[in-house]
């Protein structure tokens, strides 16, 4: 079977008019597997939203491939973005439709059938409990009930690998944990899941593996329990913070600018 | 691990068409919800010009009237003995009040700068003293221009002394026994020959196309402002370009809607304004005794039409060029108001008189729309210049659209990345390209 996302020494630099050229993503390999939570786990700038953002054909990489169910994120982004769906802290949702209509936008812009629409869109409102509020516009709903809506938004068309990228910034304890709950249940229907955090105890909560990114670059790619015998650490915070160090020991003196700040100045 | 495509059963690949249809439908949905929008692109072009121009015309009516029930101050220096009818008649004009008063003149010249008087007639000796009669005399009539009241009473008073002279000039004429049709040579009298049709066909063709092209570019620009810079500061930018819609179709479906709001602005407030022209203007003409007829030629329906689709077309184009550097809707008013300023100076040069459809004018863009549909709207259809400038319109928006694809081509102008900064996107683009990354 082959790997739903696939990433092969993928970078992206910038140009940055006080920095000059900033290498965003540095030679970033990994794989996902079916039905896995893959999570990206790095500090704030450490690269993962540009990473994210290559694979959801949002930026194109400088150098380097990425391919999602097959399709190259560079040569073939429609269908990448067909398979795929991408949900951020930062991608809202269109404050004048309300919720039925931006479900059924949604469907029908990511090529979901039209004879699936409806009954998509109504199992999806059943399923994260928005039929009281489905026909209200999104700029009269809390921040719990938008919450739900870009979950069922980022799933409608029924793609194969799903990516959060720091899904739970800015909400509450409750829907952050509702939201952890959701992912797992996508996890269990198979499908597969990239996960960007900085919150350790979410990834260690559920991620079935773990990619460390410092400064654009991944450290150390395996799953919890291998981590923690190849560090000799228990706690995610403590494994985290030993590549960390170990990262920053072996760095050798780069040219002015470079990785300070994984993302442009403009794309965080 | 192999890579071949494994597309999953459920989204499939649409037509570029479906796609820019599914995204205009949301963009003009969520559009006719903004108050703004509806605002600018609806109400105003149906209400606003309507009414200023009601506003603007009842306003000059009543200063008319206000003006008309004036006394107007008057102060007369040394009247001729020989002309005392001259001084009668300005004595018992109702709207004349003569003020007695030994001021020197100085001090009366002050007055009418001060306001407190209007206006100082004085009686004068002639400047060409051998060619005086006994009894001649020459009338200086010392006023200020800016002051409405003082011009009201220059005007007054001329009108009394031209009066006095023409009767004066028929009697003396009589009473040396010759006719008047002896000593008038000829007489001056005048006769609009244009039908009230024609009048108001000429009114309508002097007014709609100027506020026609305000008209579109206000309609066009909060929704191209919105459409970009209002989707990236909603965060919605992200939203839209992670789904499976091409970028083409986005931006296709971004531009339709704002030609559609933008020409829909334009083709409502020609009709508001055609529909209220008579009642707006039956005051000013009941003055003159004229009559309009406000009726616009069947033939005129369409070009007026095309004409709002080729400025809605031009202008979107442009506005939304402007505002795809804009990460908020601040910036994107900022970097779009220069242009709707500029394409607004043309339109001032077609009020100079003499200016008609030309095939040179045809080739200046927003000019050549304006001439076609002013011509249009009078009744008259130029071709070869009509031709003309929707072939030019068309190249303008083919050109402005390439620009604009040229333009999104750059990343950082998609991801908003120049904060509203034109010049910074030329310094960093044009000018000095960076240099190409180095491998890793």
């Amino acid at each position: 079977m082959s790997a739903p996302v696939s990433v092969h020494n993928l970078t992206k630099t910038f140009y940055d008019e006080s920095r000059g050229q900033v290498r965003a993503v540095d030679d970033v390999s990994f794989e996902c597997r079916p039905a896995e939570i893959f999570g990206l786990l790095g500090a704030n700038g450490a690269g993962k939203t540009t990473t994210l953002r290559m694979l959801a054909t949002i930026l194109k990489p400088t150098s380097g491939h990425a391919t999602l169910m097959g399709y190259d994120v560079a040569n073939d982004p429609e269908r990448v973005r067909r398979n795929l769906g991408f949900s951020s802290s930062t991608t809202a949702l269109y404050p004048r439709l309300t919720a039925r209509e931006t479900l059924d936008f949604f469907a029908r812009i990511n090529g979901l059938p039209e004879d699936r629409v409806a009954e998509r869109v109504e199992s999806l409102i059943r399923r994260f409990g928005i039929a009281s509020y489905a026909g209200a516009r999104i700029d009269k709903l809390s921040q719990g009930m938008k919450q739900k809506v870009a979950i069922a938004r980022t799933v409608v068309h029924d793609p194969p690998v799903l990516i959060f990228d720091e899904p739970t910034v800015g909400l509450d304890v409750l829907n952050a944990l509702e939201m952890q709950q959701v992912i797992a249940e996508f996890r269990a229907e198979g499908k597969t899941i990239i996960f960007s955090t900085h919150i350790m105890s979410e990834a260690e909560k559920l991620c079935d593996r773990i990619a460390i990114i410092h400064q654009g670059r991944i450290h150390a790619c395996d799953t919890l329990a291998n981590l923690r015998t190849a560090t000799g650490q228990h706690y995610l915070e403590n494994i985290f913070v030993h590549f960390v160090q170990q990262a920053t020991a072996n760095a050798q003196p780069s040219p002015a600018g470079a990785n300070l700040e994984a993302h442009g100045p403009d794309l965080t | 691990m192999t890579n071949a495509p494994t597309d999953a059963p459920g989204p499939s690949r649409q037509s570029p068409w479906r796609q820019i249809g599914i995204l205009y439908g949301r963009e003009l949905r969520a559009a006719l919800r903004e108050k703004m929008i509806v605002i600018n692109s609806i109400l105003i072009p149906v209400f606003l010009y309507p009414f200023l121009l009601w506003v603007a015309f009842t306003g000059l009516m009543f200063v008319m009237g206000q003006t008309e029930g004036f006394t107007s101050r008057v102060v007369v220096r040394q009247p001729p003995r020989e002309h005392s009818g001259l001084s009668k008649r300005l004595e018992t004009n109702p709207q004349i009040q003569l003020l007695a008063t030994r001021a020197p003149v100085a001090a009366l010249r002050e007055q009418i700068k001060e306001g407190s008087l209007d206006l100082l007639v004085e009686f004068l000796p002639p400047r060409q003293p051998g060619a005086a009669l006994p009894g001649n005399f020459e009338v200086r009539l010392a006023f200020d221009q800016s002051k409405e009241r003082s011009v009201e009473a220059r005007g007054r008073v001329n009108d009394i002394v031209e009066q006095y002279r023409a009767d004066w000039l028929k009697r003396e004429a009589r009473r040396r026994g010759v006719a008047d049709s002896a000593w008038q040579g000829f007489t001056l009298s005048s006769h609009n020959v244009a039908s009230r049709k024609e009048m108001g066909a000429f009114i309508l063709g002097l007014l709609a196309p100027v506020i026609f092209v305000v008209m579109v570019a206000m309609g066009c620009f909060y929704p191209a402002v919105d459409a970009i810079a209002g989707e990236r500061e909603r965060q919605t930018w992200e939203t839209l370009m992670s789904s499976a819609a091409s970028r083409l179709n986005i931006v296709a479906a971004k531009y339709l809607y704002v030609v559609t709001l933008g020409g829909l602005a334009g083709i409502l407030n020609l009709l508001a304004v055609i529909l209220t022209l008579r009642p707006v203007f039956a005051p000013l003409l009941s003055r003159t005794g004229r009559v309009l007829e406000c009726s616009v030629p069947l033939a005129a329906i369409p070009v007026a039409v095309l004409a709002a689709v080729l400025l809605a077309g031009f202008v979107a184009a442009g506005m939304m060029i402007f505002a795809s550097f804009a990460r908020t809707f601040k910036e994107g008013q900022a970097m779009v108001t220069p242009f709707y300023m500029l394409i607004l100076v043309p339109v001032v040069f077609l009020q100079a008189p003499g200016i008609k459809s030309s095939l040179l004018l045809a080739i200046v863009p927003i000019v050549n729309v304006t001439l076609m549909l002013r011509d249009a709207l009078s009744g008259h259809f130029v071709w070869p210049p009509a031709l003309l400038t929707v072939f030019v319109s068309l190249a303008a928006i083919l050109l402005s659209l390439k620009l604009a694809a040229f333009i999104i081509q750059f990343e950082d102008v998609v991801m908003g990345s120049y904060n509203g900064s034109l010049a910074k996107f030329i310094r960093q683009r044009v000018c000095r390209r960076p240099p190409p990354p180095k491998p890793s």
